[in-house]
């Protein structure tokens, strides 16, 4: 093996290594949580067109997207990004909760139906904390991934 | 006896689940493929013509089940085929009348009518109880079409020797229309001064082992016994608070499981929910995991009742799905099942409890909000163990979402007679399964309709407000006795203009009050009563529109419930926001002015009792009930 092979081997594996060990980030698709309402319809609009909205989180459709076929995005009552969540595509690449995260950093929980991966992260950036979930009913593969920010009152909640 | 699935594939091949669903379907496919048993003769044929019949006796079958979704055809229950020819406006003034009769009264027969085979729509059914000894339904061809009807005859609680027989006939329809009999009345109850003061959303419950009725809203678990000895009754409200729901929080919940007397009290707090429950109507308490749910959670709703087993007929027929349904059964001594279940972060789910609201399971999706609005009503669950969960906008009409395994998997159901609402809508099951889901529709009325089959479709879809012309309506709440036997609860006022809004324009003038309708006949007709006629339960609008409302218009928050006593005595719980002599003065004069400035803002807990009038309980019906 030639050492230039050698070295991007290395580089390939530590990166890899690297990215293994980092909670998943606080963005989907571009949208990043605490995102403003401004800049996160500009970015939806990129990638998908409007269904419908609820209680103040809206459904969007992702036209061009592989592997998710919906987003739902929820805003804090500062309109700023709360939660992000994406719905794999049925019939389209498969996601599998590897891809997502570090298995071993996420907490388990349910079983085959049910299965949940649920990682806590602390965004320094940001200064937030967030979870990140996927959700799927077998062992490989998600149907729903989530972002959330964490200590954010939504429109959604404090009913009474 | 041939290989089953799981003989035939590895253990490893296919994961549990997918194996229980190939089961169920091979189960299913049974029933499709092999006939379904037979009548004697198992078919006839009507013509278009007035008096054209045709007769049949039963198989002889008999035993006991709870609804068409627990009989096994052959053992307890049979089929007659029924072929209507011609076209449906040749059915023009002509219905088709079905009816069985038998001997012994204390026998009851049941039967369900499906347009095409056993796997099409019930569009009728009849399914009164004991004592009878026949039982009959009307269908309109014009409506629901012409060829192949199919009658499932259920044997409800049938002992041998006394077999049925069958007749159905054209002819002209029956000329009546109304409801018979007498209208229930209703009395109030106020909570006294320094309890329920401030009781948004209240839930109620009733123990039929003590009597006692249990209420929960914002701040308060309360107790009420009604002394009987007198009458008009009296009510003692107990504050009963939990050990850790009697802080503020936000969303309440009480749920009583009225057949073994334990209540569940819920207070969301955070991304979960704090509850305990109680055997002895407040004394003591358990505090209990709280919910299923981990990670944002809202609007969370508590319910419970029978778990989803087979019958000993279902074990013998499908004895692998019914294992596995009898693997999600009670894991302790208490009986019956509950359900948590809330709207997380772009879909909404459900936790089973096994141990009588001890711990829950990690809860299983519902449905995302692709498919309906995160917010949901709240939880029912049918004698026959299946679960309900109503929601006010599925797409472009409300929708019903059903679970037949114990909350492991889930079915949106449109409720095809509606139009999405602000107002979350409610069901009652009724003792044989029949589902009345109560909505306000999208032109605020209070609308009701009934589904035999666990809501796969709708008929009777009525606006019980007509009566008393009324336009706007919210907090739609229903609960079910008998299955003929309905109540259903709202709020509603006869003036016109957006009545649930944010009240940003010229203030929406208008009188409330609490209207309480009842069926008797399975949803057919319905008795629509003012059970506040000279005390207004709000002046003024009643916004739905949740935190964005703003201050003034919000003060009932979102609902109110219903529930029945174990003689069929319908109670409510409702918030009164009119409690002063001068804003109840102004309620009740037509020329005042009835906006939100008019109000109190009260948010005071207040009990409907049913004061006489059947009740949901026909063998009840011998005892009178007393004010």
């Amino acid at each position: 093996m030639s050492r230039v092979a050698f070295l991007a081997l290395l580089v390939l594996s530590l990166s890899g290594f690297a990215v293994g060990k980092r909670p998943p980030p606080p963005q989907i698709l571009g949208l990043r949580l605490g995102m403003s309402y401004n800049q996160a319809h500009a970015r939806l609009n990129e990638i998908g067109q409007f269904k419908s909205e609820d209680e103040g989180q809206q459904v969007w459709t992702l036209s061009q997207d592989k592997q998710y076929q919906y987003l739902i995005i929820g805003f804090d009552r500062d309109r700023a990004v709360r939660y992000i969540t994406v719905l794999a595509r049925p019939d389209g690449q498969p996601v599998n909760y590897t891809d997502v995260g570090n298995l071993a950093d996420a907490a388990r929980s349910g079983g085959e139906g049910n299965l949940r991966y649920t990682w806590k992260a602390n965004d320094k950036k940001g200064h937030f904390e967030y979870l990140a979930i996927a959700k799927g009913k077998d062992s490989r593969h998600l149907n729903h991934y989530s972002i959330k920010r964490l200590g954010v009152a939504n429109d959604e909640d404090e009913r009474d | 006896m041939g290989p089953t699935v799981s003989a035939l594939l590895p253990d490893n091949a296919i994961p549990s689940n997918l194996k229980l669903r190939l089961l169920v379907l091979v189960a299913l496919s049974c029933t499709l493929v092999f006939p379904a048993f037979a009548s004697t003769p198992s078919s006839g044929t009507l013509t278009p013509a007035n008096g054209s019949s045709t007769t049949w006796a039963g198989s002889g079958i008999a035993g006991a089940t709870t609804d068409e979704t627990t009989c096994v055809d052959g053992t307890d229950c049979d089929v007659f085929t029924i072929t209507l020819t011609g076209a449906p406006s040749n059915y023009q003034g002509l219905v088709l009348f079905i009816k069985i009769t038998h001997s012994n009264s204390l026998n009851d027969y049941d039967f369900y009518v499906h347009k095409g085979d056993l796997s099409g729509p019930v569009i009728a059914s009849a399914t009164a109880g004991i004592p009878e000894t026949s039982e009959s339904a009307v269908i309109d061809p014009t409506v629901s079409g012409t060829g192949v009807y199919t009658v499932h005859v259920v044997d409800s609680t049938v002992a041998p020797g006394d077999p049925y027989s069958g007749v159905a006939t054209i002819t002209t329809p029956p000329t009546d229309s109304v409801a018979h009999g007498t209208a229930p009345t209703y009395a109030n109850y106020q909570s006294p001064p320094g309890l329920g003061d401030s009781s948004g959303e209240p839930s109620i419950g009733a123990n039929f082992n003590s009597g006692r009725i249990m209420t929960q809203a914002v701040f308060d678990t309360l107790q009420v016994t009604f002394n009987t000895s007198t009458s008009p009754a009296t009510a003692t409200w107990l504050l009963k608070d939990g050990p850790n729901t009697d802080i503020t929080t936000l969303d309440p919940i009480l749920f009583t499981d009225s057949q073994t007397g334990r209540t569940v009290v819920s207070q969301l707090f955070g991304t979960t929910s704090l509850s305990a429950f109680t055997d002895n109507d407040g004394a003591t308490y358990t505090v209990s995991q709280g919910g299923g749910i981990a990670s944002g959670v809202d609007h969370q709703t508590v319910g419970g009742g029978p778990f989803r087993l087979c019958t000993a007929d279902q074990l013998i027929a499908t004895p692998v799905p019914c294992a596995q349904l009898a693997a999600r059964g009670p894991l302790t001594q208490y009986p019956h099942a509950f359900y948590y279940a809330s709207q997380d972060i772009g879909d909404a789910e459900m936790a089973l409890s096994q141990d009588g609201g001890l711990t829950y399971e990690a809860a299983h999706p519902m449905y995302t909000l692709v498919e309906c609005g995160g917010l949901h009503g709240h939880i029912k669950v049918g004698k026959s163990g299946i679960v309900y969960v109503p929601n006010k906008s599925c797409g472009s009409t409300q929708g019903l979402i059903v679970s037949m395994d114990n909350g492991i998997t889930f079915t949106v159901e449109p409720v095809t007679t509606s139009t999405s609402g602000t107002s979350d809508p409610s069901v009652g099951v009724g003792a044989k399964g029949r589902v009345y889901f109560g909505y306000i529709g999208g032109d605020g009325h209070p609308h009701i309709t009934v589904s035999d089959d666990q809501g796969r479709s709708w008929h009777y879809d009525l606006d019980v407000g007509v009566p008393f012309a009324i336009r706007n309506a919210v907090f739609p709440e229903v609960v079910a006795g008998d299955n003929d036997r309905a109540s259903y609860f709202f709020l509603g006022t006869p003036s016109a203009g957006d009545a649930t809004g944010a009240d940003t324009g010229a203030p929406f003038n208008g009188v409330w009050h609490g209207y309480v309708a009842t069926t008797y006949d399975g949803g057919r007709n319905w008795f629509t009563v003012d059970a506040t006629p000279t005390d207004a339960v709000q002046l003024g609008v009643i916004c739905t529109q949740g935190t964005t409302c703003p201050n003034g218009t919000r003060n009932l928050l979102d609902f109110n419930d219903i529930t029945v006593d174990k003689v069929g005595r319908v109670f409510t719980a409702y918030t009164d926001g009119c409690i002063t002599a001068a804003c109840i003065a102004k309620g009740n004069n037509a020329t005042a002015s009835h906006t939100r400035l008019d109000n109190d803002q009260a948010t005071k807990a207040t009990i409907i009792r049913q004061s006489t009038g059947k009740g949901l309980f026909k063998s009840y019906d011998s005892t009178p009930l007393r004010p």
